[in-house]
């Protein structure tokens, strides 16, 4: 592999790192049927419930390959933030990284991903069966190129769906699960506050949870993804709908909402204080499963309420790829091959019904049905529901355009004013607008005027 | 002598230097193409006239560095003056006030984050015990900015305070002495006589403090993230996001550029009142 | 008006001590309110962190701090001596350099040194951050020791130039060890300023190089339940500090200022 290069020179004896670097990707140690014996890889994603149930198995992966897994993991907006600087160093830090599905275009379009079809279109590195096509293609869409090659394998496919933390509060109230924005509303204003529950939850990664409501009213974010990206946040469907979905937050959510991460709103719901969140599935589903959550036999599920435009229920997906600047790539390929492979997602869903595979022969399996019956309630077919939904019309292409990190932001910060009351719904979009169009000229890229 | 200044010049004029000629890219990492594209020289100093989202953040920063520096002197005024006596307790006292001072700022951080947040909060522990249902601050928009100029505040009062307290004891006896003969109160002993020695200090203590508001970071990045909205985004912050966030590097440098202008001035404006560069014999 | 200035100096100190409390809590002392007086310390946390990657932070940050105080001593002390007996003009201009080095946002310096890294393969490298140090760490010895070496008279080397020695033979002969004191106080203050850098390091570092203050915000990325490990983490950072700034107290406002006043 590589000789002495200038970053071992340049690091002289500064001890691990050397090791770590140099010493390990020297010519391959042969051992007995441990080729990569020895080698450790870097791996990382954001904070996320597969890879910790995966971390209790990386000690058979070690067993196996002789590899070891050193894994972090941080909150999405900041893995992504430096997953993003790093990719950009094309640097060697990290050999396994999260394909984060706002930034897959941003990634895979200035070639900071390593392109995979090499990996599986060879029988020496990756079995026939590993059948890189048992992928839903939904997923996939994303982590490929205009020209089809693939450059992540999909872990999560989140699809997003409704979940009542409390629903025998709604059964008290007499009503059921709202299936439009109306019902919504309603059925917040009937049980908000009840037993100290608050109606509504989110976190505050608006530029994600919100977007589906703006859709649902006939709004939308770019004109016609991905080939006109001029934005379209200051038209009347933009304001009214941003204005129902602050109002949504700050009537009938917790105190604190607007600085709730992902995690901390899961929490809020597992610990009985609040009640409905619309987010991706593999946020819900420990509602019911996990040890430490207290609503576990009155949380009920549905699909997200619809507006009047229809039903745009978020749908994205992560994978797991290897920066081009890696120099363990074999080894890389090694650890997806066996994270995402179908007994390894089998043994995920089993041992602790996580629901977000993206491989159809598990998520058609006896298995995966029986896991994700929750409460008598048919939780897969709703997964794959979504799933379908978001291929259908492609309504999720706007996630994939590669400034869509910045125009979330500016999204994020408009809801942000909004919600705090520092600007009416109208003026703050109008802002984010401009800001938009400012940063994709930055960018580059041409809008209409 | 000239290896070491030359050693000095390399690792921080050569690097202003490839600043200043970043700032006349739009280079982004994205796009490797733009590194060395000079072809819009002025392009991202344009871009910074029309960004209002850094108007914003050049608003913010100015009542954060006028807040901060006011009631840090306030603060170290008071507590020199208090402090200004000669006994072991003051003394061992006077070591202990350093402590903000010292801590790492990303501690100092850390524990403000813990204050803020209502849930394991001594401080909103309090309120709630006599009743007060105060919302957490560091995300409503009328407490963002104060509860950061708070934290801000805490961190660096000592500053002040060491200063005047050493420019105190400097002071001539003899002039107190003479004053309170003549029946001056304590009032007018320290507003006529004290307050105008130590002028000179609180010039160049708030001047001080003013260059290095300009650099608050950690306490934002812990506390707020430049929100809620970009109510507490100062300038500096709005530069890392743009260039570590977005990898827009060179309208980034443009930003850099005009802080770094900013504070060359405001150190010549010290080297000027201070009387360096002549020398001390 | 002592016992004004105890209750003062309690409440400046509150936030702080908090967090001192913190770290020897479980977490689900931490969430309990009202908060008791007498609870179960434990050390859990600092265990805790001892095994886990913080360990190798904590170690990174002591390495690049004593190596940027040691290679800024090296290279500043000559540079502040020659400064100081310096005769040409242009001593004012340097004399603003060097203070606006000090004071300029850490941005300034780390895009330029972010963009060479990338090629030099120094990012996350803690020679990367030994390097970069030297920006705020030079500047902060030719600072200190340049007023130190301006009070000392010239006689002192003149003897020796008389007797034949070079300027620089002069320089360690005679000059270099009365600097014992000014040295000693240097070396502290460039340590505390390696050691609570925050910026180079989140930018430059990612999983080989990163120092502590960057692990500690690591924890904080959990969001809502790690605050036992965090208030641990900053409880470790702090402390070095703590000991070393009692140490140097009377040096830090002139540390901080550069003699506009003692400190």
């Amino acid at each position: 592999m590589n000789g002495p290069n200038r970053r071992a020179v340049l690091r002289g004896g500064a001890g691990l790192s050397a090791l770590a670097s140099g010493v390990l990707s020297a010519p391959a140690v042969i051992a007995q049927g441990k080729p990569f014996a020895g080698t450790t890889i870097n791996a990382s994603c954001f904070q996320t419930t597969f890879f910790e149930y995966l971390k209790n198995y990386f000690p058979q992966f070690e067993e196996k390959t002789g590899i070891k897994v050193a894994f972090t993991m941080q909150a999405f907006p900041v893995y992504n933030q430096r997953t993003d600087l790093e990719l950009s160093t094309k640097g060697s830090a990290l050999d396994v990284v999260n394909a984060t599905f706002i930034y897959t275009g941003r990634w895979i379009g200035a070639g900071w991903l390593t392109n995979l079809d090499t990996f599986t279109k060879d029988p020496k590195m990756t079995p026939a069966d590993w059948a890189p096509e048992d992928f839903v293609a939904g997923t996939q869409s994303a982590m490929q190129n205009a020209k089809g090659e693939t450059f992540a394998f999909s872990w999560e496919g989140g699809a997003m769906i409704q979940a009542a933390a409390r629903y025998d509060l709604i059964e008290k109230a007499g009503l059921a699960m709202p299936t439009t924005f109306d019902e919504l509303i309603k059925v917040c204003e009937a049980t908000h506050g009840k037993e100290g529950v608050a109606a509504f939850t989110a976190d505050k990664l608006h530029h994600w949870n919100w977007i589906p409501y703006l859709m649902g009213v006939g709004g939308g974010v770019f004109k016609a993804p991905p080939e006109n990206l001029t934005p379209t946040l200051a038209t009347p469907q933009a304001a009214q709908s941003g204005e129902w979905y602050a109002n949504l937050l700050m009537k009938y959510g917790p105190d604190g909402l607007l600085s709730y991460s992902d995690d901390q709103a899961m929490r809020s719901q597992m610990s009985g204080r609040a009640n409905i969140r619309t987010q991706s599935i593999t946020w819900m589903v420990p509602l019911a499963k996990h040890a430490e959550s207290t609503v576990q036999k009155t949380v009920r599920y549905g699909l997200m309420p619809a507006g009047p435009a229809g039903n745009f229920s978020g749908c994205n997906s992560h994978g797991l790829g290897i920066p081009a600047g890696s120099k363990k790539k074999e080894a890389a390929w090694e650890f997806i091959k066996w994270a995402l492979s179908k007994e390894t997602l089998a043994m995920v869903v089993k041992d602790h019904g996580y629901p977000s595979v993206c491989r159809l022969s598990v998520i058609n399996s006896p298995e995966f049905k029986n896991v994700l019956t929750l409460n008598g309630q048919d939780v897969a077919s709703l997964y794959l529901e979504v799933l379908k939904l978001g291929g259908k019309s492609g309504y999720m292409k706007y996630r994939t355009v590669p400034v869509y990190p910045q125009v979330g932001d500016k999204i994020n910060k408009a809801i942000e004013r909004i919600a705090t009351k520092q600007q009416a719904a109208p003026e703050a979009l109008k802002q984010a607008q401009a800001e938009a169009i400012q940063d994709l000229q930055k960018a580059g890229i041409k809008v209409d005027s | 002598m000239a290896p070491s200044l030359a050693v000095l010049a390399l690792i921080t004029l050569l690097p202003a230097l490839y600043l200043l000629a970043t700032s006349f890219t739009q280079l982004s990492l994205t796009r490797p193409e733009t590194q060395w594209d000079f072809s819009q020289p002025l392009e991202s100093y344009r871009q910074l006239l029309s960004d209002s989202r850094l108007h914003n953040s050049v608003w913010v920063q100015i009542k954060l560095s006028f807040w901060t520096v006011l009631l840090q002197l306030l603060i170290g005024l008071l507590l020199a003056l208090l402090l200004n006596m000669r006994s072991r307790l003051i003394e061992a006292l006077r070591t202990v006030f350093l402590i903000p001072m010292v801590l790492p700022p990303i501690v100092v951080a850390i524990i403000w984050k813990v204050i803020y947040t209502p849930d394991i909060s001594p401080m909103h522990g309090i309120f709630r015990s006599v009743g007060w249902n105060v919302p957490a601050l560091i995300t409503d928009p009328n407490w963002a900015l104060t509860s950061i100029i708070i934290a801000d505040t805490w961190e660096w009062f000592p500053f002040t305070m060491l200063m005047v307290l050493a420019a105190l004891q400097m002071m001539p006896q003899e002039l107190l002495d003479a004053a309170k003969v003549d029946g001056a109160s304590p009032w007018q002993l320290t507003r006529h006589i004290t307050l105008p020695f130590i002028r000179g200090v609180l010039l160049v203590a708030g001047l001080f403090r003013l260059i290095d508001s300009i650099k608050a970071f950690p306490l934002i990045f812990i506390l707020t993230d430049g929100g809620p909205g970009n109510l507490t985004e100062v300038t500096n912050y709005y530069s890392y996001l743009q260039a570590f966030n977005f990898s827009f590097l060179g309208f980034s440098s443009a930003i850099t550029v005009a802080l770094l202008a900013a504070t060359i001035a405001l150190s010549w404006l010290i080297v000027r009142l201070v009387g360096w560069g002549s020398r001390v014999d | 008006m002592q016992t004004l200035a105890v209750v003062l100096a309690l409440l400046a100190l509150a936030p702080f001590l908090w967090l001192l409390l913190m770290s020897f809590k479980t977490n689900a002392e931490i969430f309990r309110f009202p908060p008791r007086l007498l609870f179960d310390a434990t050390l859990a946390n600092y265990a805790a962190l001892w095994t886990s990657e913080f360990r190798n932070s904590f170690g990174n940050s002591l390495i690049v701090s004593v190596a940027s105080t040691v290679l800024s001593l090296v290279i500043g002390v000559p540079a502040a001596y020659a400064l100081s007996r310096w005769t040409g003009r242009g001593g004012g201009t340097i004399t603003l350099w060097i203070l606006a080095s000090r004071m300029a946002p850490p941005i300034a310096f780390t895009i330029p040194y972010f963009l060479v890294y990338r090629h030099l393969e120094l990012l996350d490298t803690l020679t990367g951050l030994i390097v970069i140090y030297l920006t705020f760490n030079l500047s902060l010895v030719i600072w200190m020791m340049r007023p130190f070496y301006d009070q000392l008279p010239r006689s002192l080397e003149e003897a020796a130039w008389i007797d034949g020695a070079t300027m620089w033979q002069g320089f360690y002969r005679i000059i270099l060890p009365l600097s014992g004191p000014g040295l000693a106080a240097t070396a502290i203050l460039c340590f505390l300023f390696a050691w609570n850098d925050f910026f180079f390091a989140l930018i430059l570092t990612r999983t080989e190089a990163m120092t502590a203050p960057v692990a500690v915000v690591n924890f904080m990325n959990y969001e809502g339940w790690e605050w036992g490990r965090i208030a641990a983490g900053g409880t470790m950072i702090m402390l070095p500090v703590l000991v070393f700034s009692f140490v140097v107290r009377r040096y830090l406002v002139h540390g901080l200022t550069g003699g506009a006043l003692k400190g």
